[in-house]
């Protein structure tokens, strides 16, 4: 059946197998591509972070101009892992190194350990919106402005960090373990780089390149990440524990996001077609009774 | 072992962050903006007086500000 010759009002009588299956026809148009807008995401992304170093230590480029670039680089260096921790890039085969790099080299600016974030967001997927198993949950709040207070204060010493937390519940699994070790030593390096450059005349470079960059693009991250997408998360299930929500800031600043329910549904889907898969998915979603609302529910 | 250690150190990293970080961090702000620290003590100096404070509050409060 052609879901786009089919008047809207037909699926609202299908049956779930009919309408499963209609959603798969459409899902497989899209699942497996392979995405070069995302490898060009990742290399530029990543290379103009990298290149604010010498920029800047050699006077070419101001500090107060490399601040804003480097918290854009930072916002933006999330998703190209992001796909890689799907394995969108390489499932297996001769270009799963490629796969496995650009989940490792992505997020260095974000200083996120891409295999915590792998078995986290897997966590997520599968408990998605429980509040005792979804390592994203805490950043539940009523309003974007109480999730950026939230972001805030779960950043505070002290505070439970949920990442862990999953880690410990999940065990003594190798591949934890492992995931634990490489974590623990990249938050390490991070801290001993940043050190050793404030103690070298770099102090400024490093607080305004990384540091402040990474506290502020990980607040935006989970903003538009964690709690857009799920807000306001008291619902369980495959067709509403995520929403379509339309943003006045448009569908590139909140980073696709808009289309986050396609990616929970299909996650071989990469985020480059998640908007076109969902306007042709959206009879079949509306029958299943997703959320379609605004950024503010 | 490496767990162990990590959970002993690990409440100090607020005071490690003020000591490694802040302290040089606002030395070359002092210096930048010209700021003399008082009772003739050295831009360093100061930063680590004031980076070892606000890291051992925030460790003591649980939060920075």
């Amino acid at each position: 059946m052609n879901v786009n010759a089919t008047p809207p009002q037909a699926f609202a009588n299908m049956s779930d197998k009919e309408l499963a299956r209609e959603e798969m026809i459409i899902a497989r148009k899209y699942l497996n591509r392979f995405s070069w807008f995302m490898v060009f995401w990742w290399i530029t992304n990543l290379t103009c972070w990298l290149s604010l170093w010498p920029l800047t230590m050699t006077g070419i480029l101001p500090l107060w101009a490399a601040f804003p670039i480097a918290t854009l680089n930072v916002i933006l260096c999330y998703l190209p892992s992001h796909d890689a921790q799907h394995s969108n890039y390489a499932k297996n085969g001769s270009l799963r190194w490629f796969n496995e790099l650009i989940g490792y080299t992505s997020t260095i600016p974000l200083v996120l350990p891409f295999k915590i974030a792998r078995i986290t967001h897997m966590e997520h997927h599968t408990h998605t919106n429980d509040p005792e198993l979804d390592p994203d949950y805490g950043v539940k709040a009523d309003n974007w402005w109480q999730a950026i207070i939230t972001g805030i204060k779960k950043r505070q010493p002290g505070q439970p960090n949920s990442y862990g937390e999953t880690l410990q519940r999940l065990g003594d699994d190798p591949v934890v373990r492992r995931a634990g070790i490489e974590g623990l030593a990249q938050s390490l390096a991070f801290w001993l780089i940043i050190t050793v450059l404030a103690w070298s005349g770099y102090a400024l470079e490093a607080a305004l390149i990384w540091w402040l960059p990474r506290y502020i693009g990980s607040i935006y991250i989970s903003l538009m990440l964690s709690w857009a997408p799920h807000f306001p998360n008291p619902e369980r299930g495959r067709y509403r524990n995520t929403r379509h929500f339309e943003s006045s800031l448009g569908n590139v600043l909140v980073m696709g996001m808009e289309h986050h329910i396609v990616h929970h549904l299909h996650p071989g889907i990469p985020l480059t077609w998640n908007a076109a898969a969902y306007r042709e998915m959206k009879p079949v979603l509306d029958a299943r009774g997703c959320r379609s609302e605004s950024f503010h529910g | 072992m490496i767990k162990t250690v990590m959970q002993s150190l690990g409440p100090w990293g607020p005071v490690f962050f003020g000591i490694g970080f802040l302290a040089p961090l606002l030395s070359t702000l002092m210096i930048n903006f010209n700021v003399s620290p008082p009772l003739g003590l050295s831009t360093i100096q100061a930063g680590l007086i004031i980076g070892f404070i606000v890291g051992l509050q925030a460790k003591l409060r649980g939060r920075w500000l």
